[in-house]
């Protein structure tokens, strides 16, 4: 066999329609803004984690789809959501990421409002008398919210079905470990990628990477046979583990005994490995003591947002939170030996399909829904394929 | 030489062996129980948090495992400015907070900053040497790209 002329190269790869992606649709801007409308302006998205919202009048902000929203938990306990926007002329009203208020008043000209989004008051009104602008119609833009295993969604869409159909059973193995016990959110840090939304979010969904981390080589790979893992896809392009992964910490210099010293969260053993993508664009992975959720928003073709939290068990003695905060760190984090593996793989291929040098990703891995099946990649295309009416391998 | 002297050095060394990959000069800086920790605040969760924690033993596991791991490529450049050097009473410690500043130079000579905050170091005099006891990095900067597999 001899390396391949620019013609081969940019033949789509001898596999199946669904096998394979074309590099166009990390780098296509109407691809781009197609997304922004059919899937991210449209689909349910985790926003945070109730534990993010502990008390009354706490809030939250954060970025979906070029937009800032605040979810804030209401004196009757209710999280609502809105746009992160003065009705007056579209300050923005919260810029700490995270505090408590009461009410929120615009820096701007002083608009005030409550957490169910009312405007509570406006600086001498009387000035509006004659043209009909009054409180009682200047309220915030409420944004869909439903809550889930603590786990708080938004829609921007209307007419979105509800979550609970969104989610399917994607997260019915996780409800004992998400709500088991009160979790709560002890880490939390954000990256700007240099690669589309998409290509972080495929570190999540490949197995087949685990070659690339010398942790996974030496503590998951080998401690079970591939063909007793099991994978698992459902309708709206979710996928994960079907059955739980095995790790074998004792493989990796510094992480023996992981799991001697700290309960595993409800329904988990120490060894166990978890994961689900949730589509569009996030992942809930556990390791047995600790969770990750990893949530990917667009900020361009080539860059995204990547939040990354660690959770714990809520009142757990300090000693239990430095252990878990250390299995966290092992892994995740800023300085984990796994997660800034991934990150140079996602960005690597986002170098190579900017220009065209790269033209395909393969995710062509077919090992009956065991192993390194790439199922869930291709489950993920086939939803991103519907709600875009593009092929993913010949999207233009 | 005095004592701020040579605390002053002994930072600045810490940064050199560590920009150099030098491991073993660096752990030779740190005394036997030595606490190495890198913390951030979040004002998303309005709390602290520690993203690295390790002891002497510790890093110098990670350090040994450094050759296996998909690195960042390319070169950091810690710069400390050190600021306050506190004797501790009725010790021979000291209490040291130093202005950090870390660079990215990538393989094409590119440099950027990559990272600004500040060494809480503990330091004393163990068998005639001063050395590092323990040292907090205490991060501003919280967006680390694509992060890291060495401390700062």
């Amino acid at each position: 066999m001899s390396a391949r002329d620019k013609s081969s190269w940019e033949q789509t790869p001898g596999a199946p329609a669904g096998h394979f992606v074309s590099g166009l649709v990390y780098t296509d801007p109407d691809i781009y803004r197609d997304e922004s409308d059919k899937i991210f302006s449209n689909a349910w998205r985790f926003a945070c984690h109730a534990s993010e919202l502990p008390e009354a009048n706490d809030y939250r902000v954060f970025d979906h789809d070029g937009q800032s929203l605040v979810a804030m938990r209401g004196e009757d306990d209710v999280i609502r959501t809105f746009l992160n926007v003065c009705s007056h002329r579209g300050a923005k009203l919260l810029d700490q990421p995270s505090g408590n208020a009461k009410h929120v008043t615009c820096f701007y000209h002083r608009w005030t409002y409550d957490n169910h989004g009312q405007c509570t008051g406006i600086p001498r009104a009387s000035g509006y008398a004659s043209d009909g602008v009054k409180k009682e119609s200047m309220g915030l833009r409420e944004v869909r919210t439903d809550v889930l295993h603590d786990l708080v969604f938004i829609t921007l869409d209307g007419a979105t079905p509800p979550l609970e159909t969104f989610i399917g059973p994607a997260l019915d193995r996780f409800s004992e470990m998400l709500s088991g016990q009160p979790l709560e959110v002890f880490h939390y840090n954000q990256a700007v990628l240099e690669c589309n939304w998409k290509a972080w979010h495929e570190t999540n969904m490949d197995l087949y990477h685990e070659f690339m981390h010398v942790v996974l080589r030496q503590t998951q790979v080998n401690a079970m046979p591939m063909e007793d893992r099991k994978l698992i896809v459902f309708e709206g392009g979710h996928g994960g583990s079907g059955g739980d992964l095995k790790a074998a910490y004792d493989g990796y210099e510094g992480f023996a005994g992981r799991g001697d010293d700290v309960p595993p969260l409800a329904g988990m053993s120490a060894t166990d490995f978890r994961f689900i993508n949730l589509f569009p664009s996030t992942a809930i992975i556990s390791r047995g003591t600790v969770v990750r959720i990893d949530t990917v928003t667009p900020i361009g073709p080539d860059k995204a947002l990547l939040e990354m939290r660690g959770l714990g068990v809520q009142g757990e003695p300090d000693g239990h939170r430095r252990v878990r905060q250390k299995h966290h760190n092992q892994y995740w984090g800023p300085f984990g030996r796994n997660v800034p593996e991934d990150m140079v793989a996602a960005e690597s291929c986002a170098d190579s399909f900017r220009h065209q040098a790269g033209r395909y990703q393969i995710i062509a891995r077919d090992e009956k829904m065991a192993g390194q099946d790439d199922a869930i990649l291709r489950a993920f295309y086939a939803e991103w394929g519907r709600r875009l009416g593009r092929d993913p391998g010949a999207p233009v | 030489m005095s004592d701020n002297e040579a605390i002053r050095m002994l930072i600045a060394k810490s940064c050199l062996t560590l920009d150099d990959g030098d491991f073993s000069a660096y752990l030779a800086l740190c005394a036997p129980d030595y606490a190495y920790r890198i913390k951030a605040w979040s004002p998303e969760l309005r709390n602290d948090m520690i993203w690295l924690e390790h002891d002497r033993d510790g890093l110098a596991g990670l350090f040994a495992t450094l050759p296996e791991h998909l690195q960042r490529s390319g070169r950091l450049s810690r710069h400390v400015s050190t600021a306050t050097i506190e004797a501790r009473e009725n010790t021979e410690a000291y209490d040291v907070v130093s202005s950090l500043i870390v660079h990215h130079t990538d393989l094409d000579g590119r440099t950027q900053t990559l990272a600004v905050g500040r060494y809480k170091d503990t330091v004393a005099w163990v068998d005639g040497a001063i050395l590092l006891s323990a040292r907090e990095v205490a991060l501003e900067t919280r967006d680390l790209g694509i992060g890291l597999h060495v401390p700062l």
